[in-house]
C-alpha cells in the first residue's frame, strides 16, 4: 500500500510538477524514473537508499549521464511471455543482481487487448 | 488524454487545477480571524473548569457576549500603566488586563490599535490559590494599589499592589520598564500554596502555517512546544528558564524562573494551553509583553530569542534571521537586506549555477542531433530521452543542472518563508516607492506582477529541453500560476523572489554574451574551447 501510495505521487509529479525544475536531470532515466523503477522492483529501504543518494549525485560534480537501477533479489517468474507485456529487461550484472531497463515496446493492458 | 485536448482546453485545465490547489490549500491552512480590541466580543467566553471565573462566565453565552465586560464584572482598572509603547492595564484582580500597543505600524486595517491581551481569557498574573476557599475570596475582593496611573517614559518606575484578604495578605511590587520587560515581587503574609498564570496567549493575527500556542523552555536548552488544542491533559515541568505564551509576532513571556518552580501547563479553552508557575511566600518575576524583536528579547535575557519559534524549520530559519539582521545593520532598511541576503545566496551558489549555465548552453551545439533523434522517436519520452544522453555522452558534454540544485532552493524558499512569517521587525518595514509594509502583502499587486514577469523572462532566455511538447506548454503557463500564488504572500517574500529572478537573469545574461562573442558557435572547435 506505501508503495502504490508512493507510486502515485511519483506520477502525480512527473505529470506536473516536473516543470518546475526546467527539465533538468543530468541522467537517464531521470531521478524520478529511477526512483519509480526502484520502487516498483526492490524494497522499499533499499528503493528510498538509492533514490535518495541518486538525487545527491544528480548535480554538476557527477557526471551523469546513463545509469540503470539494479535488481536486488530476482523473484520473478512470468507465466505470459509476449514482447508487449515484459515492462523491464533485466540483464545480469554481477552475481545476482540485475540492471533494470526499460522496454520500450511495453504496452500493458493494451497489448492484451491485441 | 492529454494530447486529444486543442490548446485551450489544455490553458482552462491548467487554471482549474490551479484553483483547485489554492483551495485545497486555503482549506488545510485557513486564514483565522484577526482580533482587535473591539471585535473581541465575538470570542465565546471561557467556560473551562481551570478559570477562576468559570461560574461567572458559564453563565454568557455567545450570542449575547457583546457586553464585553461581563467576565467578570467586578475587576475594574486599577492602574493605568503609559509608556511610549504601550498604555497597559491592571484590574481590581491584580491581573495585566490591557495592553495596547502605540506605535502607528500596530495599528489595524480598520484603524484600531493592537491589544496583546485577550478580553475573554485567562490573563497574566493571575494568582490562582490550591484552596478553592482561598479562590472564592480572592474573585471579590479587590486589590488596592499605591498609585492609579504611572508614567515610565523616564525611567522604570513600581507601583505596589496589595490584597487584604481575611486570613490573608498578597503584596505584589510590579516594576514596569518602557520597552514592556516588568518585574513582579509577590508575598504573601503566610505560607499558602499557589500559583501564577501567564494567560492566554495574545491572539492579534495568525496567518497560516505560523505556530502559536504556548513554549516551556527547559533544562539544558531543551524546548516544549503546545499548540492551540495540543493541551489536552496536564503536563508538569521542572527546571524552567523560561515559558511563553505566543502567535505569530506577539509573546507573553515569564522568564529567570527559580531552578525549584513547578510550571504547569494545563488545558484551557478548546485545549488551548495554560501555564502556571508554582508561588513560594516570596517570589520574583521577570515577565515580558509585547512584539518578539530580536534585539529587545536579547537584550532582556539572551535565552530569550528562543521564543521567536519559525515551526520546525527554526534550525535553518535562524541562521538565515541572524544574516538578515546583520545586512540590516550595514543597509538600515528590511528591503535593501532580503535583497542583499537573495544576492548573498546566490553568490554562495553561483559556482555550481553558474557551470550549470554554461553546459546549457553546451547543449545547443549539439542540439540539432538532440532534435533528429526526437524526430526519430517521436511520442516516446522515455526513448528519447535515452538515445539523447547517449548523443551527450559521445560529445563528452552534460548540459543539466541536475535535481540537487533544483532541489536545494526548496529548503533555502522555504526557510526564508518561515521567517519572513515570523520576523516582527518586517512588520511596518517600507523598502522603496510603494512598498510600505514588507510583513504583508503588496496591495498594489505590482511586486508579485514584477515577479511574475521577470519569471517569464527568465524561462525565454534560458535553453531547455523538453521533449514532451505537452510539458513545453504547460511550462510558459508556470509564471502565470506562480504570480497568482504570490499574491497573498508578505511582500519581504515576493521581494526575495523577484530578486532571485533578477539575478538568474543578469547570470544567463552574462553567459548568452560570452557565447555571442564565440565566432562560430556550432563548430566543433567552440565546443572543444569550452570544455
Amino acid at each position: 500500500m506505501i508503495r502504490n501510495f508512493l507510486l502515485s505521487i511519483l506520477a502525480l509529479y512527473q505529470r506536473f510538477f516536473t516543470l518546475l525544475g526546467f527539465g533538468s536531470c543530468r541522467f537517464y532515466p531521470t531521478c524520478s524514473e529511477y526512483a519509480k523503477w526502484e520502487f516498483e522492483n526492490n524494497s522499499l529501504s533499499s528503493a528510498f537508499y538509492h533514490s535518495f543518494t541518486r538525487i545527491l549525485r544528480c548535480n554538476q560534480f557527477f557526471e551523469g549521464g546513463i545509469e540503470y537501477p539494479v535488481l536486488n533479489n530476482l523473484k520473478l517468474c512470468p507465466k505470459k511471455m509476449d514482447i508487449c507485456l515484459i515492462k523491464y529487461w533485466l540483464v545480469p550484472n554481477k552475481k545476482n543482481r540485475y540492471y533494470i531497463i526499460k522496454n520500450f515496446k511495453y504496452k500493458g493492458k493494451k497489448c492484451l487487448k491485441n | 488524454m492529454f494530447e486529444k485536448l486543442t490548446s485551450n482546453q489544455r490553458l482552462i485545465l491548467a487554471v482549474a487545477i490551479s484553483f483547485v490547489f489554492f483551495i485545497g490549500y486555503g482549506y488545510l491552512f485557513p486564514h483565522k480571524e484577526i482580533k482587535t480590541v473591539h471585535n473581541t466580543a465575538k470570542q465565546s467566553p471561557q467556560t473551562k473548569h481551570t478559570s477562576l471565573f468559570s461560574e461567572a462566565k458559564a453563565l454568557v453565552t455567545s450570542s449575547s457576549s457583546k457586553k464585553v465586560h461581563v467576565t467578570p464584572s467586578k475587576s475594574d482598572t486599577l492602574v493605568v500603566v503609559k509608556s511610549k509603547r504601550y498604555i497597559l492595564k491592571i484590574d481590581t484582580l491584580g491581573r495585566i488586563s490591557s495592553m495596547v500597543l502605540l506605535a502607528k505600524k500596530y495599528i489595524t486595517k480598520k484603524g484600531n490599535p493592537t491589544q496583546l491581551i485577550e478580553q475573554n481569557g485567562e490573563k497574566p498574573l493571575i494568582i490562582r490559590f490550591d484552596k478553592a476557599a482561598l479562590n472564592k475570596q480572592a474573585t471579590k475582593i479587590a486589590y488596592e494599589a499605591t498609585a492609579h496611573e504611572i508614567d515610565v517614559k523616564n525611567g522604570a518606575k513600581s507601583v505596589t499592589l496589595i490584597q487584604k484578604l481575611p486570613s490573608l495578605t498578597v503584596t505584589k511590587k510590579i516594576t514596569f520598564y518602557s520597552n514592556g520587560h516588568y518585574s513582579v515581587d509577590v508575598a504573601l503574609s503566610k505560607d499558602v500554596k499557589y500559583s501564577i498564570g501567564l494567560g492566554q496567549r495574545p491572539m492579534v493575527k495568525a496567518k497560516m502555517m505560523t505556530v502559536e500556542g504556548a513554549m516551556i523552555y527547559y533544562g539544558d536548552g531543551k524546548n516544549k512546544i503546545f499548540e492551540d488544542g495540543d493541551a489536552k491533559v496536564k503536563h508538569i515541568f521542572h527546571d524552567v528558564h523560561f515559558v511563553s505564551a505566543f502567535d505569530q509576532y506577539f509573546g507573553d513571556i515569564f522568564y529567570n524562573i527559580k531552578k525549584d518552580a513547578v510550571v504547569t501547563v494545563e488545558p484551557g479553552l478548546k485545549n488551548n494551553p495554560l501555564v502556571y508557575i508554582s508561588g513560594s511566600k516570596k517570589m520574583q518575576l521577570q515577565g515580558y509583553l509585547g512584539p518578539k524583536n530580536y534585539e529587545t528579547l536579547k537584550s532582556l535575557n539572551p535565552l530569550l530569542v528562543n521564543t521567536i519559534e519559525y515551526g520546525w524549520f527554526t534550525f535553518a530559519a535562524r541562521p538565515l534571521f541572524l544574516v538578515l539582521a546583520w545586512l540590516y545593520s550595514i543597509f538600515g532598511n528590511w528591503g535593501w537586506a532580503i535583497v542583499a541576503l537573495t544576492v548573498l545566496v546566490r553568490l554562495v551558489l553561483y559556482p555550481l549555477t553558474y557551470k550549470g549555465m554554461v553546459s546549457m548552453q553546451k547543449m545547443k551545439l549539439v542540439a540539432p542531433k538532440v532534435k533528429a533523434l526526437q524526430a526519430k522517436y517521436k511520442g516516446d519520452a522515455q526513448r528519447v530521452n535515452a538515445a539523447v544522453m547517449q548523443e551527450y555522452k559521445k560529445h563528452g558534454v552534460n548540459p543539466l543542472g541536475g535535481c540537487l540544485p533544483m532541489v536545494l532552493q526548496i529548503p533555502i524558499f522555504y526557510a526564508m518563508y518561515r521567517l519572513i512569517f515570523n520576523t516582527p521587525e518586517l512588520q511596518g518595514a517600507p523598502w522603496i516607492l510603494w512598498v510600505h509594509n514588507l510583513g504583508q502583502m503588496d496591495h498594489y499587486y505590482i511586486l508579485p506582477i514584477l515577479m511574475g514577469a521577470t519569471m517569464f523572462f527568465q524561462q525565454h532566455i534560458t535553453p531547455n529541453n523538453f521533449t514532451d511538447p505537452l510539458q513545453a506548454k504547460v511550462f510558459k503557463y508556470i509564471p502565470v500560476i506562480f504570480t497568482f500564488f504570490f499574491i497573498t504572500f508578505p511582500a519581504g517574500l515576493v521581494l526575495y523572489w523577484l530578486t532571485n529572478n533578477l539575478a538568474s537573469i543578469a547570470q544567463q545574461y552574462m553567459v548568452n554574451r560570452k557565447f555571442a562573442t564565440l565566432k562560430q558557435p556550432d563548430d566543433e572547435q567552440s565546443v572543444e574551447k569550452l570544455k
